[in-house]
Formats: C-alpha cells, sequence, structure tokens
C-alpha cells in the first residue's frame, strides 16, 4: 500500500535533503526546527489490466456514445495525441498513447473507417524527431501511417490548414487545424502528468495557431493563473475553456481519452531518487555515492547523456474517455489522488531543486531560460489555494544555470537571451517590445516548420510561464548556478545554501521559515 | 596401415569388446527410447539449464545471426505479461518454415521464458537418433511430439509442464511447410491454451521458408523477422475450434503486418479480406508461382534488403 | 637618447614569434624591440621639417604585430630598419605648439609632387613616393629610418603633417586622433559605399580601439544607421554602447545579433541576407570569414584591422558577390560632395566622444616591457588603448 505524502519537520536529527542540481544532485541540510519537507505521496499501484481497462474505457465512455458507436464507413477520423513534453522522463515503451491509439484503430479498423489522421498535437513545441514519434506511438503505427502522409504534426503555421471554428464572448478567436476543425470525430489520447495538463487545454493549445494561444499565453493570463496546476484559479484555463465551449458547441465532436500515470520516475539504478533519505539502504546510499561521484567528474555533455537516456517504469493509474469535461473531472480527481500533499500554512522561503529535464527540453538541454521556467513556472506552481511561500518570500533553487543552449531545437532563446533579457526580465514589457518580432520572424518559422525547433515566440511563453512567481517572490536566488547567467535572469546567485540563506536575510530576517519540495517525483502542496 | 597398426588390439576381446552371443540363447529386445518416448527430464535439471543458456548466448545465436539476422516486432505487445513480478507461463504459437524457426524463436522469445521455455518437436525429425535426440533437448529443451497421433501422453505432459510454470513453443501447423505456403492450423496449441487457461501468443516468422526451406540441402543466408501479436486468451465460453481460428487469423493477421502494415493488415482482418495464407487452392506451378509473388512483397529473405527512406513526416 | 628601436634581426623575429602564444611580456624581451642610446636623427633634407617633442605616443596593433614577429614580409622593402616605431603621437614644436602627428610620409615630406594641389599625405594612387627620394624607405613616421619616430623624445615631422590643436584639447584625447582618423575613414568608405542604404545595418567586428572608434565616427557619418557591434569583454561592451552601437553582443553572437537586426535566415555557418556593411576591426581569418558571411549579398567588407597572413576560404565572397575593401590611413574624404581632411573631422570626432576614455594607462618609455605586454593583453586586462608618456622626458 503506497503511503501518502506528508509534510517532515526538520529536527537535529533529519539527515541532509537530496537536490536536484540540474544532471547532477548533491545533499544539502536545511535548519533545524524552522524548516519544513513536503513529502511527494509514494507512486500507486497501476491498473493491473491495461489492456482490458483501455477497452471498458472505449466501450462505456462518460458522457458520451461508446466509440464503437461513433464509428462508421466513410467518415472523417481525426486522432490527436500529446507530444515528446509528456511524460518526464519519457515512459518506457509502450507509451500509453501508443496503447490508446491502437485500440481506437482496432474499432475503427472494424467499422470500416478508411480516411483516418493521426496529428500529433503540439502546439508550437518543436516538431518531434522520428525516433520520438516511434517512441510515443510504436513502429507499428509510424510505420502505417507515416509513408502515407497520415502521420504528421501540427503546423500552426501553416496558415492555409488553420480554420477559425468561432469566438468566445471574450472576443477570443478560436482557430484550430483545419482537419481537426472538418473531421467528423476527434479522438484524443494523452498522458496526463500533471493536473495541467488535460481538459479542453488538450486541443485548444495543441492544435491551435499562434494568434489563437496569444489569447491566452501572455503575461496577463499567467500572473493571474493561481495556479497552473488548479484549473478553477488559472486565468489560463478559464480563457481555454471558454474556446473549448466554442469548440464543444461549434467544432466537430471529440472522444477525448485520458490516461493518468503514477510516479514512480525513475527505475534501478536512480530509484533512490524517489525514496526518503532516512530510509536509504546501504545499496541506496552507496549508489547515490557512485552515481553522484560519477556524475560530477563526467563531462556535462556526458551527463545529460545519461539522465536523458532515463525511461521511466510508469504505470497508469487510470483511464477515462468520453465528453471532454466531464472526462477531465474524473481525471484531475486521478492526478490528485497521486500529487495532493496537505500543508498548513506558508513559509518565509522555498527551496527546491531543478532537474536536469522540462516539460520543453526532452532529450535536450536545459538553457537558462528553462531554468526559469522549471523553477517559478512549473514547480512554483505545484500549489493549490496559495503558494508555499508567503508573497515577497524567497524561493531558492539548485541548478548550474550554464549559458548552454541547443541550437537545433532552441534557436530563438538564444536570441531571446542575448537581446531580450539583456533589455528587461518583464513579461508585460517584453510582450509589448519583443514578441511579435519573435513571433513573426521568418527563420524561427522555417525551423519551426521544417526542423526541430520550438516556434520564435516559446522562450516568451516559458518566461511568461513564470511571471505569477516572479512577482509574488521578493527574491529569487540559484544556487551554484553561473553568476552572469543568473543575474540576467533577474535572479541572485550564490555559491552554496549557506551563502543562499544570508542572502536572503536581507528579505526574510535572521531566522526566516522554510518549506522545501521535494522532488523527484512530482506533489501539488494543498496550503491551507 | 591402420590395419596393421590395429592388429595388436585384436588379441583383446570380452570385456574389451562386445561379448557374443551364444547359441539358443535370446536377448531380450529393450524398449526404445527414442522418438515420442525419448524421455527428456535430464534436460531441465539445472546444470542443464546452465549448458543451455551458454548454448544460447553462443552457438546458437553466431549460427541464427550469420544465417537469419532476425529482426523481431511486436514485443511491446508483451509488456502486460511480463512486467509483472512473476510473469505466468504462456504459449507461443508461430507458423512454420524451416528448422531454423525453433532456433530464431528462442532468441526472439523475452528472457523472462526463455529460461523455462520447452520446445514441442517432432519425434521422427529431432528424436530419431541418440545424438539428435541429445543435442535437441539439450540446446533446445525440445521435447518430442508424434505428430501423427497427438498422444494423450504428450498432452498431459505439456498441461504438466505448464504448471510447473514452462512456457511453450508449439508450431500448431504440426510441421514444416512442404512448399512455402502455410497448413491449417492443428487444435493443440489451443486445446492446450483453453484447458490450462495460458494466454497463447500468435507469432508470424517470415523468411525462413526462403532461408532454409522444407527440401533446401544447405542454407542460403538471408534476412528473417519475427512479429509477435497480442496475447489471445480463451473466452469463457469459447470452444477450442474458435480459439484455434482466432488464432489462426491472428497469425495470418501479422503475416500481412509484416509485408504491408498494421493499419491495413486490421482493416483487412475486420473485413475478412487477409490475404491466405495457406495459398491459392491451385496445384502445381501456379501455387509456386503465387508464392513467388508473395515472397517478392516480403522484407525479408533476401540477404540484401533495400533501403526504406521514410518521408517527412512533417510534410503533408 | 634613449628611445625605443626595433632592428632588423631574424633570429629575434623568430624568437618573439615562438614566445609571443606564451607570454606577451617574454616576447617583448626576445623581440626586436629595445631601448638603446639611439643616436639624434640629422635633419631630413629639404624645407618645411620641424623638431617635434613627444608628449603621448600610444602603441597601435601593427607596433605589436611587429613586435612579437607577426607582421607580413610585404612591409620589408616599405620600411627601412632600423628605426624608432611610433606613429600615434601628440606633441609640441620648438615655438611651444601643440600639434598632432598625420604620421604619413607624403609627396610634400619628400620633394615629389602631389598628386593634386593641397593633397594630404595619404592620398595618391602611386605610393612610389614612399619609398624613393631623400628619404629612406618608409610608410609613415615610424617606420623610417631618417625621420625617427614617436617612441622617442623627439624626431622630426615635416609640415604637411602636422595638425595644430586647439587649446582645450588635452593630450591624452589628442593621442587618440590618428586611430579615430583611421576609423573615421572606414566609416566614410562605409557611408560612401554603393552597398550602403539609409537606415541600412552596419555590423562593426571587434571593439578595441580601432573598433569603438569606428562605432563612432559611423554613427558620425551614417546618423541614421542600425549599428550591430560585437567584442568580447564586458567594458568594450559597455562603451561601445556609449559610442552608437544600438546593439552590442559578445563577439560569438554577432552574426545572431546581425540575422536579429536583418531579419535573414541563418544557413549553416552563413546569413541569408546580413548587414551593408561590415567593418572588420579585428583583422584575422576568423573575423574576415565571419564579415564575408554576415554581410549581405553584394554588401562590403571594410578590412579595417591589419590581417597580416590569413588563410581563408573565399567560396562566401565568391558566392554573396561581397565587396571586400581594405581600408589604410586617411587623407582627403568626400563627405556630402565636399573634400575634408580626414584629420579634421577626427580631432571634431575626439572631442564629441570624449577620446580620453579609451585611454587607459601611460607608461614611461623605460617601462616599454610592461606598456606592450599591457598592450597586448589590453582586452583582457580591460583596457583600450596604451601609450607612453615622454612629456617628462624632453
Amino acid at each position: 500500500m503506497p503511503r501518502p505524502g506528508f509534510v517532515l519537520e526538520v529536527d537535529r536529527s533529519t539527515p541532509p535533503m537530496l537536490f536536484w542540481h540540474g544532471e547532477r544532485f548533491s545533499l544539502e541540510r536545511l535548519p533545524a526546527d524552522r524548516s519544513r519537507v513536503i513529502y511527494p505521496p509514494e507512486p500507486l499501484e497501476g491498473l493491473r489490466d491495461v489492456e482490458g481497462a483501455i477497452s471498458h474505457a472505449l466501450e462505456n465512455p462518460i458522457d458520451m456514445d461508446p466509440l464503437r458507436a461513433l464509428l462508421r464507413p466513410g467518415m472523417v477520423l481525426t486522432i490527436c495525441f500529446d507530444d515528446v513534453s509528456l511524460s518526464l522522463p519519457k515512459m518506457r515503451r509502450p507509451d500509453s498513447r501508443q496503447r490508446v491509439i491502437e485500440a481506437v484503430l482496432d474499432l475503427a479498423a472494424e467499422a470500416g473507417v478508411d480516411d483516418v489522421h493521426i496529428i500529433a498535437a503540439l502546439g508550437l513545441h518543436r516538431r518531434m524527431h522520428d525516433h520520438e514519434l516511434r517512441h510515443v506511438l510504436g513502429d507499428r503505427i509510424v510505420d502505417a501511417f507515416g509513408p502515407i502522409g497520415a502521420l504528421y504534426q501540427h503546423d500552426a503555421e501553416d496558415h492555409e490548414n488553420l480554420t477559425v471554428v468561432g469566438t468566445t464572448d471574450h472576443g477570443e478567436v478560436l482557430e484550430i487545424n483545419r482537419r481537426v476543425a472538418e473531421s467528423d470525430l476527434v479522438v484524443y489520447a494523452n498522458v496526463n502528468q500533471v493536473a495541467m495538463d488535460g481538459g479542453w487545454k488538450s486541443l485548444v493549445t495543441g492544435v491551435a495557431s499562434y494568434r489563437c494561444l496569444s489569447h491566452h499565453h501572455n503575461p496577463e493570463s499567467l500572473r493571474n493563473t493561481r495556479s497552473l496546476m488548479d484549473r478553477h484559479h488559472s486565468a489560463l484555463h478559464h480563457s481555454i475553456w471558454r474556446l473549448g465551449a466554442v469548440l464543444r458547441d461549434q467544432g466537430p465532436p471529440v472522444f477525448q481519452v485520458e490516461t493518468t500515470i503514477n510516479t514512480d520516475a525513475f527505475p534501478s539504478p536512480f530509484d533512490f531518487l524517489s525514496k526518503r533519505e532516512w530510509e536509504w539502504t546501504a545499496r541506496d546510499r552507496a549508489t547515490y555515492l557512485a552515481t553522484s561521484a560519477s556524475l560530477n567528474r563526467l563531462p556535462r555533455r556526458a551527463a545529460r547523456k545519461i539522465m536523458h537516456s532515463i525511461e521511466a517504469p510508469y504505470a497508469m493509474t487510470g483511464i477515462n474517455a468520453g465528453f471532454t469535461e466531464s472526462v477531465h473531472e474524473r481525471t484531475l480527481a486521478d492526478v490528485y489522488r497521486q500529487h495532493l500533499v496537505e500543508v498548513e500554512g506558508q513559509t518565509d522561503i522555498l527551496t527546491m531543486g531543478i532537474p536536469f529535464i522540462s516539460p520543453y527540453n526532452p532529450d535536450s538541454i536545459m538553457n537558462p531560460i528553462l531554468v526559469m521556467c522549471m523553477g517559478l513556472g512549473y514547480m512554483f506552481n505545484m500549489y493549490r489555494n496559495k503558494p508555499l511561500v508567503r508573497e515577497g518570500g524567497v524561493v531558492i533553487m539548485t541548478h548550474p544555470t550554464y549559458r548552454d543552449f541547443n541550437p537545433v531545437h532552441h534557436p530563438s532563446y538564444i536570441d531571446f537571451f542575448d537581446e531580450v533579457l539583456t533589455d528587461t526580465t518583464d513579461p508585460v514589457v517584453m510582450s509589448e517590445k519583443w514578441e511579435k518580432k519573435y513571433a513573426e520572424d521568418e527563420w524561427y518559422r522555417h525551423l519551426y516548420r521544417t526542423g526541430n525547433a520550438y516556434h520564435g515566440v516559446h522562450p516568451f511563453y516559458a518566461w511568461y510561464w513564470g511571471a505569477h512567481g516572479q512577482q509574488w517572490a521578493g527574491r529569487v536566488i540559484i544556487v551554484g548556478g553561473d553568476p552572469s547567467t543568473v543575474r540576467r535572469l533577474g535572479f541572485t546567485p550564490a555559491s552554496t545554501m549557506a551563502d543562499a540563506f544570508e542572502l536572503a536575510s536581507d528579505v526574510v530576517g535572521r531566522s526566516p521559515t522554510i518549506s522545501h519540495l521535494h522532488v523527484p517525483s512530482v506533489l501539488v502542496a494543498d496550503v491551507t | 596401415m591402420i590395419k596393421a597398426a590395429s592388429r595388436p588390439l585384436a588379441k583383446y576381446g570380452f570385456p574389451w569388446r562386445a561379448p557374443t552371443v551364444p547359441r539358443g540363447v535370446e536377448v531380450p529386445e529393450k524398449p526404445s527410447t527414442l522418438g515420442p518416448d525419448y524421455d527428456t527430464d535430464w534436460a531441465r535439471r539445472p546444470s542443464s539449464v546452465l549448458m543451455r543458456a551458454a548454448l544460447i548466448a553462443g552457438p546458437i545465436r553466431m549460427l541464427t545471426v550469420a544465417l537469419a539476422r532476425p529482426e523481431v516486432l511486436g514485443l511491446d505487445r508483451l509488456t502486460d505479461l511480463q512486467r509483472v513480478a512473476e510473469p505466468e507461463p504462456v504459449i507461443f504459437a508461430p507458423d512454420h518454415h524451416s528448422h531454423l524457426d525453433t532456433m530464431v524463436m528462442i532468441r526472439a522469445i523475452p528472457a523472462v521464458w526463455r529460461r523455462d521455455l520447452v520446445v514441442a518437436a517432432a519425434a521422427d525429425y529431432f528424436f530419431d537418433r541418440r545424438w539428435k535426440a541429445a543435442f535437441s533437448a539439450l540446446a533446445l529443451n525440445a521435447i518430442p511430439i508424434d505428430r501423427e497421433a497427438t498422444g494423450r501422453r504428450s498432452a498431459e505432459l505439456f498441461r504438466d509442464l505448464l504448471e510447473e510454470g514452462h512456457s511453450l513453443l508449439i508450431y500448431p501447423e504440426g510441421g514444416r511447410s512442404p512448399d512455402g505456403w502455410g497448413q491449417p492450423f492443428k487444435g493443440g496449441a489451443a486445446y492446450l491454451a483453453s484447458r490450462t487457461g495460458t494466454p497463447i501468443i500468435p507469432v508470424h516468422i517470415e523468411g525462413t521458408g526462403a532461408v532454409f526451406g522444407k527440401g533446401m540441402r544447405r542454407p542460403r543466408p538471408g534476412r528473417t523477422r519475427v512479429v509477435f501479436g497480442r496475447p489471445l486468451r480463451a473466452g469463457p465460453d469459447e470452444s477450442t475450434r474458435h480459439l484455434n481460428q482466432r488464432l489462426e487469423t491472428e497469425v495470418a493477421r501479422l503475416a500481412e503486418e509484416s509485408v504491408s502494415d498494421s493499419w491495413s493488415a486490421a482493416r483487412a482482418a475486420a473485413a475478412g479480406s487477409l490475404p491466405t495464407r495457406t495459398g491459392p487452392a491451385v496445384s502445381g506451378w501456379r501455387r509456386s508461382w503465387l508464392l513467388a509473388e508473395r515472397r517478392r512483397a516480403e522484407v525479408s529473405g533476401r540477404s540484401s534488403r533495400p533501403q526504406r527512406s521514410w518521408p517527412d513526416l512533417g510534410q503533408r | 637618447m634613449k628611445a625605443l628601436q626595433i632592428r632588423r634581426s631574424v633570429r629575434r623575429f623568430g624568437m618573439a614569434r615562438l614566445t609571443s602564444p606564451l607570454s606577451p611580456s617574454g616576447a617583448v624581451r626576445v623581440g626586436p624591440v629595445e631601448l638603446t642610446d639611439v643616436s639624434e636623427p640629422a635633419r631630413p633634407p629639404g624645407p618645411g621639417w620641424h623638431r617635434f617633442e613627444t608628449s603621448l605616443a600610444g602603441i597601435c596593433g601593427s607596433d605589436l604585430s611587429l613586435i612579437d614577429g607577426h607582421a607580413s614580409s610585404y612591409f620589408d622593402d616599405w620600411v627601412s630598419f632600423p628605426f624608432v616605431p611610433g606613429h600615434e603621437v601628440v606633441g609640441r614644436l620648438e615655438d611651444g605648439r601643440r600639434v598632432v602627428l598625420e604620421p604619413v610620409l607624403g609627396h610634400a615630406a619628400r620633394g615629389a609632387v602631389p598628386p593634386w594641389p593641397d593633397a594630404a599625405p595619404g592620398d595618391g594612387h602611386d605610393y612610389a613616393h614612399l619609398v624613393t627620394g631623400p628619404l629612406e624607405p618608409g610608410i609613415q613616421t615610424g617606420f623610417c629610418c631618417s625621420t625617427g619616430g614617436g617612441w622617442s623624445p623627439w624626431f622630426w615631422a615635416h609640415e604637411s603633417q602636422l595638425h595644430f590643436l586647439p587649446d582645450h584639447m588635452p593630450d591624452e584625447r589628442a593621442v587618440l586622433v590618428e586611430p579615430i582618423a583611421g576609423a573615421v575613414h572606414g566609416a566614410v568608405m562605409a557611408a560612401n559605399s554603393p552597398t550602403e542604404r539609409r537606415n541600412g545595418v552596419i555590423a562593426v567586428l571587434g571593439a578595441g580601439t580601432m573598433g569603438l572608434a569606428s562605432i563612432a565616427a559611423v554613427r558620425q557619418q551614417i546618423p541614421d544607421g542600425l549599428i550591430v557591434a560585437g567584442g568580447r569583454y564586458p567594458h568594450q561592451l559597455t562603451l561601445a554602447k556609449e559610442f552608437g552601437a544600438d546593439v552590442v553582443t559578445d563577439g560569438g553572437g554577432l552574426a545572431r545579433a546581425v540575422r536579429r537586426a536583418t531579419g535573414s535566415h541563418r544557413i549553416g555557418a552563413a546569413l541569408s541576407g546580413g548587414a551593408d556593411v561590415v567593418i572588420d576591426a579585428v583583422g584575422s581569418s576568423e573575423s574576415i570569414s565571419g564579415a564575408i558571411t554576415m554581410a549581405r549579398p553584394g554588401g562590403t567588407v571594410v578590412l579595417l584591422g591589419m590581417p597580416a597572413e590569413v588563410s581563408l576560404d573565399l567560396t562566401a565572397l565568391w558566392h554573396r558577390q561581397v565587396n571586400l575593401r581594405g581600408c589604410y590611413t586617411y587623407g582627403t574624404e568626400l563627405v556630402n560632395g565636399q573634400p575634408v581632411r580626414t584629420f579634421d573631422i577626427a580631432v571634431q570626432l575626439a572631442d564629441m566622444i570624449g577620446a580620453e576614455r579609451l585611454l587607459s594607462a601611460t607608461y614611461p618609455l623605460e617601462r616599454h616591457v610592461d606598456a606592450l605586454a599591457h598592450a597586448a593583453a589590453a582586452g583582457r586586462r580591460g583596457a583600450v588603448k596604451i601609450a607612453f608618456d615622454l612629456r617628462g622626458a624632453n
């Protein structure tokens, strides 16, 4: 029986805590008697019969006819799926999306549906490499649909193949992939790793145009997104749900299949990462010492290669299918069942280790902008009700924050770092002054459409993701980060955790209270 | 010369040599221990298991790679059965074209089942000589089956083996294809599966017939391919005959998947228009003519395979 | 008198060349330059020669390349050994008037017929006068054994080389007039080049003295142009911004910055479009090939830094139909159709930007090893221009 998450009050006999430090990790001691560590719940048990659960979900959907009944010969069927930004780390093959889509295809074959397209709903993310598509979908789907051109990746800049479905009462225009809009049925196969994903967000962001995304991917919305993990208090999600209602009323019928996974993210020998420090066995400690010693000695490139090659042995904890809104409520319940930890009150300081990966650098480099996005965007937002740190408090992260970019995946990030961040770190200013130039740059457009680059505007979105955290925190300190790079992000560099607490004392006094978000493994703090 | 050298030995008689039988005495004939009666228990003792593992990892692997270069597909369909603490035994049911099939299968089957795999082998071929029987039992963990009459004895033996946790490799066609086309499935494997509730895994082996088919005197090295299908379980009220039919269809679908793609195969299977496994109902040259056509469609079998170039998936 | 002198010594040039990558100061010690007692130069024949008493004498990149043995053999027959280097000189005449030297030893100084009346020393389309006539060969003061040079208490200067300074201009500012004049020449060349368009993009590679001066000069000559500048060190970037660069970036980011400014694509290492004019104030293989690939097809590369021997793949030059223009010294410029002496513009510009900001340190001649080592590592040590201060020596 997996144990629920809990809050540990740090005392003098608490061992040092594990912190991510990019591709490496470190152990940091937190001050006794005023620190607490929020531990995630242990991974839930997976479904025993995944095959059966999938076919059960397709046969008994929520608020919708069974998929079998929706399929008929001669119809236009489009299957969309989440891109490689989910899951993190990547799932061991076969991926949930492959299993769902194969089951859907079997039903479609039985029903005699001939016109099937499979579209990667990647929004403004980079196009997946062939091996990534194969990892997500499996060889059979790629071999069957790739050569005939029925498997492709959404292109938000292909204006001939985008169409306006309708407009919300807030004036937001829903402009999405033409094939999706003109289908007789759209099936969406998702992986709901965190509460931010899924629901209308799948389609409304995944197959939308830049114009459509900019209605909610902007500093205004993201500053009022409290938090990303709580869709009912997120301006971003409100806008998306309004657009979703347009899709529901004026678009094609959508059969949403949402799968949730547990938090079993690290296979052996990295499984000690998910354990509580005082439960480390002799073997775990030896593994920690050996891996951290070797990772510290390896060149960064090699360490990165090792970490990105990790394939997580996730188990599927739930699958829900049917009408998007109803399905998503159940999915959220499944996700929260895994992630939620009750926490009482806020503290002056929030500490977190930033890992080697974020949703925007699978198999790639965690560049400085993504460090900001991961820290203030994702991990800061791992809360419900109110943030773990009080307003004006200090956020301390650990990450090497090297000035290193992947030129294939993140070309516009390099320019964003050189040009925009030297000018401003204020999301509002940058959105007014710079965003358009990046969004319309022909070279970025070319690389996004034909290469494997994120859209030119994507670094802005990554930055906006942290807008709420940036506004909330009185100071952000990065331990072990390259000083000039950290300063350009608008943060304060510190060489050790002790220095960081010293620097924080200017803002929060001499004996501040501290919360530590214990990752790996994901949690959402329900702060009361 | 040799004769001269061996002359001194001539003076050694019994007990250095076999005794001669006195006149009037009748030596009772020992019961046969070859063929279907060969006892293979010794081949499942720990020392034999160890030796077999070494044989499989060494010579068998080398031989298989040299002759057949197998490409294994569809293993992801078995993950649910594999990723549990103690995987249950299963029955692998491939189609059968060549003696190479068993070696190729042993390499292709995931390690969790490979260690305890038992192969049903034709008693009249693999167990007709003592050395062949010993080799089959040791290297392949083969069990002799009498293909003339599926004896009660072998059925019981298999059931015992399944209960002991051994997985089985059974060729439901009963023997290698005589002309390259498939043969109808006999019900043995399905019967066993439905009696014991064991999952049965349809497998299609492509290319071994071209590499070393029945009647070929020496193998012609080339490529082969093994496609695993989704495990089948007998339904609550499903007859053996129906399960056998599903199995056969599934193998036909895998064969089609291998030459075209999974989506076309699924549609053809759903529409009941899968190409025949057993060949057209014509005889003589037309059968082999059509077989050549089919083999041209296969990617395996040939020693050089044309490069497939994938179109850019992002373009429409 | 004590002065720095360079003698022709194959051994010493070779030693300097070998030592310079390891230690700049070591290269100075073993190299061809030495502080010795030189005999006072005889007054050159002809009228108009003045005794020029040095106040400040700058150390230029071309001086350094001579001292560390990297200068091209091209100049072997255009200079006369042993000479006293130093051509960025400010000083005073015997009558006390303060002057800055335009170092080219032109027609007037050598008694040759100028190409046209009022020609500046640098004007003309035949360099024959630089090696013929009554003086020994020498392209400039500081490379000629007949006149002496700036790195000594005094030398001979011809009146055609003299520019009188306004009283308010300190020596520290005036010593930069010569390099600024060089940059102005480049900027005018850029402004007059057929490829420069209004509101065009001008990229400046390198932010040493010449790069920074170029930025200021381009800002003056092409007020509406967008200047993108790349330098390696933070203090250079700050100055570049102050001198009028619109975009500054560390060296590696220059091509990206030009791409952003011009909205072009980047194809491999090259840009699809690029800057209308690129001013290369570095002169290395990397900088020149970088400059060619970031100039727009049909654009111009102005080669301001002295390149010496470089190895280049000219495919890009050929394919992009780029004009690669050398840019040496100064003379008479055509600004808005009017002939103007480059030095007059430079004196003005030096005042305008407060050029003394570029003078980072001065040394007496006795500390020439430190001075030259400092100059060789100027960027890394947070400096721009290093000069000798001889005001006490006279």
